[in-house]
């Protein structure tokens, strides 16, 4: 069974890293580097590949935010439910897709597929092929948008077939939500599609990550910082 | 009647769709099935008909232009009228009531003037938001107030995120007279997506299932391909015809006065609701250079060896290795196994350096039990198939 590293010398060596077929819900308030944290988790080594449904900023400060990491852009697709409101000619390509808003779950769904059937199909990267079955790392850029456009149950159902897909093609997923702007009710729901719970909480400017389901992984707060896109861990 | 836009399922109709009639596209999330719609919408239009679009997810030059890139040409090519609502007409009736009841009823106003003033013959509804805010019954009674006249036909597509119990609503509650559901075997490699009509009210339509592709902006009915290979002389000319309900070889003597296949061997059977055809690759080795066109778009393999013949092994490997350069999901059928001296399923596993998952059969490809039941195995272990 494939694992995708985190890149924590904290997490990796004691559990492998996030196991294919894995979901995890990065559950933090606003502010709090959990985009960055999400993103860093979603970065796609080498022979990996990375595809990011962005439903709060456009394609192009998606693609920016893995530069700075140091991705080669070619790894890493795009499902951009933004631009396209106020570009509506906007045109697909292989790692860049465009939905005509984040209410429109139907074309996200099949934009999802296209890019993980062009991957493996090994049209995504300009020629350049990884490993077979392709490692995936998926990132939600905000399941609070999603929410606030769609009815919880309808948005269950639909993270229900995403989450349920990511598993079968054996990849790996991170979800980001708000935990401020919903209630238990619907954080909990949430959570119940997931197999692990990566929480974020600023204390006097002062950031701290725990993360809940990933096997040999303390569950304990630990004080994180994020510099160019790369999370360390404070001892 | 109107068509469907798709001559494959207006054939399989009796014609099209009698007018006045409800008829729902049901899509499985991430199946690319929006052209099924999009192509009746754009044989309405040709036809002459006054058209409405409810588009409430999306605006109006959105959906033109999606449209136009799906179907390969723009719907401003028609001269008849066609008339939209979109999110923002959605929006202005949000703003303007919080409660349900006298949404639903702006909704119904709405479609109910526009369809008047354009004597709107067929509606095009997109109906995922309406539900999400009035519910199915809500959105569909909206869907309801399109139909002015008893010919009004109103087309649906709809977001199944509930399967079947979702669909059989929709056949008992609310009387459609044809749903078509849109799915995809999500599976990373290979991948397909079929269509299967459901229900229809007016015509006795068997339930099926039928593959399709998109093509040139056109939904094409595709017959799923499961290629036959291995070393000659291994009994893939046997296996295909007695595999098939109907099938030909095209064969010829060899040197040594026996029949062997020069070309290919071709046969087509029907299985649970799929229509499948099978290749079966000639063996020699001056055919090699066809053989992996033939695995092309294939769905499954079929690798025939002769159980009795160790040394024809090493051929075989090749063949694995050209089905695995394909990701093909693949089962091995050991032929002969009626007769002395046939190897051992660990020693065909081991000269062929299979994995655990590939099954391995013991048959006689003379007797069409045998074959049968390893096609039957390749389609179960096609739809269970990781990669």
């Amino acid at each position: 069974m494939y694992n995708f590293k985190s890149g924590l010398a904290q997490i990796d060596p004691v559990s492998g890293g996030f196991e294919a077929g894995s979901n995890f819900l990065v559950l933090a308030p606003p502010m709090s580097f959990a985009e960055e944290l999400a993103y860093f988790f979603t970065k796609p080594l080498p022979g990996e590949y990375a595809v990011i449904l962005s439903t709060n900023d456009r394609a192009a400060g998606v693609i920016d935010a893995f530069k700075i990491m140091g991705v080669d852009k070619r790894y890493v697709g795009t499902i951009d439910a933004i631009t396209k409101s106020s570009t509506p000619g906007i045109v697909d390509t292989s790692r860049l897709m465009f939905v005509a808003s984040p209410t429109d779950l139907t074309g996200i769904g099949i934009k999802f597929s296209k890019m993980v059937e062009l991957i493996f199909d090994g049209e995504f990267s300009d020629g350049e092929s990884g490993l077979f079955p392709p490692p995936i790392r998926f990132c939600v850029n905000s399941v609070s948008t999603l929410l606030m456009y769609r009815k919880l149950e309808v948005l269950y159902q639909f993270l229900h077939v995403l989450t349920s897909k990511l598993k079968k093609i054996d990849g790996v997923g991170f979800y980001l939500l708000n935990k401020e702007s919903f209630d238990d009710k619907t954080i909990s729901l949430i959570k119940q599609l997931m197999n692990g719970v990566i929480e974020v909480k600023v204390e006097q400017n002062t950031h701290y990550m725990r993360i809940q389901g990933m096997k040999g992984v303390s569950s304990d707060w630990v004080k994180f910082s994020v510099q160019k896109g790369q999370v360390v861990i404070i001892p | 009647m109107i068509s469907t836009g798709i001559s494959g399922i207006d054939e399989m109709l009796g014609g099209g769709v009698p007018n006045g009639s409800w008829v729902l596209y049901s899509m499985e999330p991430g199946v690319d099935g929006q052209l099924f719609m999009i192509s009746t919408l754009f044989s309405a239009m040709r036809d002459g008909l006054s058209c409405l679009v409810v588009l409430p997810h999306t605006t109006f030059d959105i959906f033109k232009h999606d449209a136009a890139k799906k179907r390969g040409c723009s719907l401003d090519i028609f001269n008849n009228k066609v008339v939209y609502i979109d999110a923002a007409d959605r929006e202005r009736i949000q703003k303007s009531s919080k409660k349900p009841k006298e949404i639903k009823k702006k909704w119904e106003a709405l479609i109910e003037k526009v369809c008047n003033e354009h004597a709107v013959e067929v509606v095009f509804l997109y109906i995922d938001l309406l539900y999400d805010d009035l519910g199915l019954e809500g959105a569909l009674s909206v869907a309801n107030s399109a139909k002015t006249t008893s010919k009004t036909t109103a087309i649906v597509e709809h977001l199944n995120l509930e399967g079947k119990r979702s669909i059989n609503r929709f056949i008992k509650k609310y009387s459609f007279d044809l749903i078509i559901s849109i799915s995809s075997a999500f599976r990373s490699q290979p991948h397909f997506d079929y269509f299967t009509l459901l229900h229809t009210s007016w015509w006795p339509v068997p339930k099926r299932s039928v593959p399709f592709i998109i093509t040139e902006g056109k939904v094409v009915p595709y017959i799923p391909k499961i290629v036959v290979t291995g070393p000659a002389h291994s009994g893939k000319s046997t296996f295909v015809t007695n595999a098939s309900d109907f099938g030909i070889s095209i064969d010829r003597r060899d040197t040594t006065g026996d029949p062997t296949t020069v070309a290919m061997d071709f046969g087509w059977l029907h299985w649970k609701d799929f229509d499948i055809t099978l290749y079966g690759t000639p063996g020699q080795t001056r055919f090699d250079p066809i053989v992996p066109n033939l695995l092309n778009h294939a769905i499954g393999a079929v690798l025939l060896i002769d159980a009795t013949t160790p040394q024809a092994l090493e051929r075989a490997l090749h063949h694995v290795q050209l089905i695995k350069d394909k990701h093909l999901p693949m089962v091995v059928a050991a032929n002969k196994a009626d007769l002395e001296g046939t190897m051992s399923a660990s020693e065909i596993r081991k000269q062929l350096k299979l994995s655990k998952d590939v099954p391995v059969f013991f048959i006689s490809a003379t007797r069409k039990a045998d074959v049968r039941f390893v096609l039957e195995s390749l389609v179960d272990f096609i739809s269970k198939s990781k990669y």
